[in-house]
């Protein structure tokens, strides 16, 4: 039977396109990947709409290997629902590969993805580097390695898009090694937080190529109605502690083009 | 009737040339507490009639009722001593520490040797250098304690053995060689002389069970003016091949004298004589003679004492002529180093930050005015009931009550916060052996008690108020908790007494652990038997509870034999990271040397590369790329970086040592700690993003792939062996032969002991066999058979554990059930993973 990999966009339960809605209600299980995004509404909300139970698959059941729902599809419908588009987390092609290898037949449902999102903020996607994320550092665990690549794309004159770190259904080390199955309250991380440690990525490597007021844009809650885009210079962003709800994405614009101002200025304007 | 005040005491602490801070240390029943008694006798706090028999330094119930000493107590000891001979005396403040000797409570010794800056080594004139003797005194010379040397016992050469003073002076020369040859192995120079010589007056003989006791000096003054010579050359002259020919008045190099006749050693004809000739004379009562030898010697009875008779009279006598008390406090104020002497040179092995900073150079020159720098050795419990004093020495600055204070616990890192804790020290306190007295402050270059602080201290740290300061370093311990038991208590409902118990044993005693197992059970592990007994006594104090326990088990270590017999793969959860491990065995000898702290993290990198390439055949690449070592980053457990540029190693070494500790602290086998083992990180696939290689995705990989390369290494058990003497008449050495056979014990050496119908057996014996032999051993030799037992070295046990067939399988599936391990040993697939 099928497996159907369904991309849910980035907004609420409404965001699912036609197609994957009826690949959803044709589906005798279906699983809602939790973890490497997660969506403003509540899992309720989507079993209500879609008039069918959701099992939600976290990170654990995801990457320990998601035996049980790749023995299902071998002989029913199976969803598997994935916030924004099924492929641009990249976690999903170990499950995709294995499932191929056990010749379940798959049927991939794009959908809307903070990738194709942020061309809202007016730079041109293909003016884009390499993207990059930025973890929640630890008191013993700074990488800088993120950094060096908004470098290099900042170099070439490309923009970066900077996505953050979510921390959801995360052991302690401690819990970890005891196997306790306890896990930590979710984080967001939030724009100011990724400026203030892109800062200090800059303090420690000293390349000189972002200034302190440099303009970097926010974009918050993408693809639901609150959405917003803020502009600021990147010192400002990283004081600011009243951005609102997760989730969160920076842009570390390069060289820009006329319209791609424009647009900026648009957005700077509206929000102040 | 104590002859000195707090007072006194705390004047002469600001006087640093005047401190002398030293422990007594020997083997088990040597004679140190005895001999600690004539001291304390001397400063007054006991009467001096019972000098010989309180053992006051023996505080404890147990101690009494056993007659040994159990833990090391301090006592502060306040002496008049004209130093420099202008007929003016000085006041003397000696700190003193008596410790124990039974192998068992080596690291009470441990403890003691920290605070103090020499040490006066007793031996038993009859058993001579003993295990205990040598590993303490090893102990010391590591610490930069210098020694100074009584001989102990002489009595028993006198009275019991009556040997001649020919074998006297052979039995004394073998065992002042036998100390310096240790000495000798530990001297680098920067302590000055350190060997122990009769003529140099830092040897003394004697007897502390009768108070007596000399140096050549007592005897040299004696004998100078009658021959007219100088002191210090008459002292040369009474040891070794001296010999005084009475007809020509001359003295010769050889026991010839010019007209052929033999002649008698001088040490034998001036200082052995006398005394067994008086000896002699006081056992036969030959009062006569007793009387006219005490004129002579300018010895004055009361009348009250010449009623007493043989011993009795003996010991008043000998008191009275050569007070051991006296004899010993010389020894020390000339030959036992000052605070500000010690700390010249102790600072480079204590201090664990830069050389040239402020602290290190306070404790260098012993400043009362630099920063505050206190090393806490271990807890004393106070009277006040479930909480302890802290015991430590004041290395450099003052410490006063009211202080506000940096309490550093072992795992502070400079710069960072983890343990520890910013209080006020709510008292200061002088220890006086039973009792404490309060003192308003301690300045450095002496030991001190500090209340309030216990609750921040697990067992030892420092103590500072520099805000940069760095630890002082650890203290190394010369044995291992290889025994434990699992105790629980009677009623289910105490648990949480027991709970508290074990918080309050770990803190009093430096060595024990306590732990729990996932089963819930909770553990104790000493380094012996009576260690383990001792400790659970004072668990059922602390607990006050009736407390189970069950059989005792030994710790086993989990190695290998061999290099991994491929290269092991395992991928992290999400896929993205592959991690490319082998492990192999240690080479002889180095996880002794990582043990012993001669390898170790601290260890300066481009030295400890050089060793593990001469001495131990490593890559030089590999030697200059170890990450960490483990279990508790210390531990006899390599991981290195063979990699060769790959990117981003270096953000995942935190994760890659995180997944070390833990595999080397519960091995895939039993979970016992690994040991002999080096990783090898061949090569690595990682994510570029460092969101997708965090520690959930890298610790637990680092963990399989080094339990896989584990199993693919001929996986062992090592058990540990202890070292065993046993000391007995040579005609019950069947019986011990007989014991040691059923017990899997390997004899190593039997010899003679020279002088004595005894003789000395050394072998191994596996801590797993020793449980009861004791009681064993007596009960084949009718009593008459000693044995001290030592943590010495791991073995193999041979066979395969993986083979349900063998004997080591057996053990690992006894204690995988006792600690509620799932099943048997997993198989490698569960950790390997395939393209």
């Amino acid at each position: 039977m099928v497996l159907y990999f369904i991309g849910l966009g980035l907004g609420d339960e409404k965001d699912i396109t036609v197609k994957g809605l009826e690949a959803v209600q044709k589906s005798t299980y279906i699983y809602l990947e939790s973890y490497t995004s997660c969506l403003i509404t509540p899992k309720s909300k989507l079993e209500e709409f879609y008039g069918k139970p959701i099992i939600e698959a976290d990170r654990i059941m995801v990457e320990s290997g998601c035996d049980e729902m790749l023995e299902r599809a071998k002989n029913n419908d199976v969803s598997f629902l994935v916030v924004g588009d099924p492929f641009c987390a990249t976690t999903h092609s170990d499950l995709f590969m294995r499932a191929a290898k056990l010749h379940i037949q798959l049927i991939v449902i794009h959908n809307a993805s903070i990738f194709t999102a942020i061309g809202y903020s007016g730079l041109q996607l293909y003016k884009f580097g390499e993207t990059v994320s930025v973890p929640f550092f630890t008191e013993r665990w700074r990488p800088y390695s993120f950094y060096n690549k908004i470098l290099e794309n900042k170099r070439r004159g490309l923009h970066t898009l900077v996505l953050l770190d979510i921390k959801v259904k995360e052991q302690s080390e401690e819990d970890l090694m005891r196997g306790r199955l306890v896990f930590q309250p979710p984080r967001f991380m939030t724009a100011n937080i990724a400026c203030q440690q892109i800062l200090e990525a800059e303090d420690n490597t000293q390349s000189g190529l972002i200034q302190r007021n440099d303009l970097v844009i926010g974009l918050l809650r993408m693809g639901t109605p609150q959405q917003t885009i803020v502009v600021k210079p990147i010192e400002e962003m990283a004081n600011m502690e009243n951005l609102g709800d997760p989730l969160h994405s920076l842009i570390i614009p390069g060289e820009l083009h006329e319209i791609e101002q424009e647009m900026m200025q648009f957005h700077s304007n509206t929000i102040n | 009737m104590v002859n000195f005040t707090v007072e006194q005491i705390r004047e002469i602490m600001d006087r640093q040339e005047n401190i002398r801070n030293m422990s007594v240390i020997a083997h088990v029943d040597h004679g140190k507490s005895t001999l600690t008694d004539s001291l304390i006798g001397k400063a007054g706090i006991i009467a001096e009639s019972k000098v010989g028999d309180a053992r006051y330094t023996d505080t404890r119930q147990d101690e009494m009722e056993r007659g040994i000493t159990i833990k090391s107590t301090g006592v502060s000891l306040y002496y008049p001593y004209d130093a420099d001979g202008s007929g003016r005396e000085n006041n003397f403040l000696i700190n003193l520490i008596d410790s124990p000797g039974h192998v068992d409570f080596s690291s009470e010794v441990t403890a003691a040797l920290r605070v103090t800056d020499g040490a006066l080594v007793v031996v038993d004139c009859v058993e001579g250098v003993c295990v205990q003797t040598e590993t303490v005194l090893r102990q010391a010379l590591q610490e930069k304690i210098k020694p100074a040397l009584m001989i102990n016992k002489v009595d028993r050469n006198l009275l019991e053995l009556q040997l001649d003073p020919e074998s006297m002076f052979q039995g004394f020369s073998r065992t002042i060689e036998k100390v310096n040859s240790i000495i000798a192995t530990y001297d680098d120079g920067t302590m000055g002389d350190l060997q122990v010589d009769p003529t140099k007056g830092n040897v003394a003989f004697g007897s502390g069970l009768m108070g007596w006791a000399f140096t050549l000096k007592r005897f040299a003054h004696m004998y100078a003016s009658k021959f007219g010579i100088d002191p210090n050359k008459m002292m040369k002259r009474l040891w070794g091949e001296n010999y005084f020919d009475a007809e020509s008045k001359k003295w010769k190099k050889t026991n010839l004298s010019d007209t052929g006749k033999p002649l008698k050693r001088a040490f034998n004809a001036f200082v052995i004589e006398p005394i067994q000739r008086l000896a002699r004379n006081i056992m036969e009562g030959n009062m006569e003679a007793v009387d006219k030898m005490l004129v002579h010697l300018g010895v004055e009875l009361k009348t009250e004492d010449r009623d007493l008779r043989e011993k009795k009279l003996l010991k008043k006598v000998m008191m009275k002529w050569i007070n051991a008390a006296d004899c010993l406090l010389e020894m020390i104020v000339l030959h036992l180093p000052s605070p500000k002497v010690a700390q010249r040179y102790r600072v480079d092995y204590l201090y664990e930050g830069p050389l040239d900073d402020e602290c290190a150079t306070a404790i260098r020159n012993c400043d009362p005015n630099g920063p505050l720098m206190i090393y806490i050795s271990k807890m004393v419990p106070s009277t006040d009931k479930g909480r302890f004093v802290a015991f430590g020495r004041v290395f450099s600055g003052t410490v006063s009550t009211g202080q506000k204070v940096r309490i550093m616990g072992p795992n502070f890192h400079p710069g960072k916060k983890d343990d520890l804790y910013l209080k006020s020290i709510q008292r200061t306190v002088l220890m006086m052996g039973r009792t404490t007295e309060h003192i308003p402050d301690v300045p450095c270059g002496n030991t001190v008690g500090l209340v309030g602080v216990d609750q921040f201290l697990l067992k030892t740290g420092t103590i500072s108020t520099h805000e940069e300061a760095h630890t002082l370093r650890n203290m190394k311990y010369s044995v291992s908790p290889v025994v434990r038991v699992a105790v629980k208590p009677k009623n289910a409902a105490d648990l949480p007494k027991l709970v508290d118990g074990l918080k309050k044993l770990s803190k009093s005693d430096p060595l024990v652990q306590c732990s729990s197992e996932e089963t819930g059970e909770h553990i104790i592990a000493g380094c012996g038997e009576l260690h383990v007994e001792i400790c659970l006594n004072d668990l059922t104090d602390f607990a006050g509870i009736e407390i189970i326990k069950t059989d005792p088990v030994v710790t086993y270590k989990e190695t290998v034999q061999a290099t991994s017999n491929q290269v092991c793969m395992s991928k992290s959860p999400n896929k993205h990271n592959r991690l490319y491990v082998t492990a192999e065995p240690f080479a002889s000898g180095l996880a002794e040397d990582v043990e012993k702290g001669d390898i170790a993290p601290n260890t300066e990198p481009k030295m400890r590369a050089k060793l593990l390439q001469d001495k131990y055949g490593w890559d030089s690449n590999d030697a200059k790329k170890i990450w960490c070592f483990g279990p508790e980053t210390t531990g006899a457990n390599i991981l290195v970086d063979a990699t060769k540029g790959i990117q981003y190693m270096n953000e995942i070494k935190d994760s890659m040592e995180a997944g070390f500790q833990w595999a080397t602290k519960e091995g895939c086998m039993s979970g016992e700690n690994m040991r002999g083992i080096r990783m090898n990180i061949l090569d690595a696939y990682l994510h570029t993003d460092a969101i997708h290689r965090g520690g959930g995705q890298i610790v637990p990989t680092a963990r399989r792939v080094y339990y896989a390369a584990y199993l693919t290494a001929q996986p062992v058990l090592q058990e540990p062996m202890f070292l065993v003497e046993i000391q007995c008449p040579t005609e019950v050495i069947g019986g011990v032969y007989q014991c040691l056979n059923s017990r899997r014990g390997i004899v190593n050496t039997e010899e003679p002991v020279s002088g004595t119908p005894l003789t000395m057996v050394k072998c191994y014996l596996p801590v797993a066999e020793s449980f009861g032999f004791t009681a064993h051993l007596r009960s084949q030799t009718s009593g008459q058979a000693f044995p001290q037992c030592v943590f010495d070295h791991w073995a193999l046990v041979s066979g395969d554990p993986l083979d349900p067939s063998t004997k080591s399988s057996e053990i690992v599936n006894a204690i995988r059930v006792r600690k509620g391990m799932e099943g048997p040993i997993p198989p490698l697939d569960r950790f390997l993973d395939k393209l």
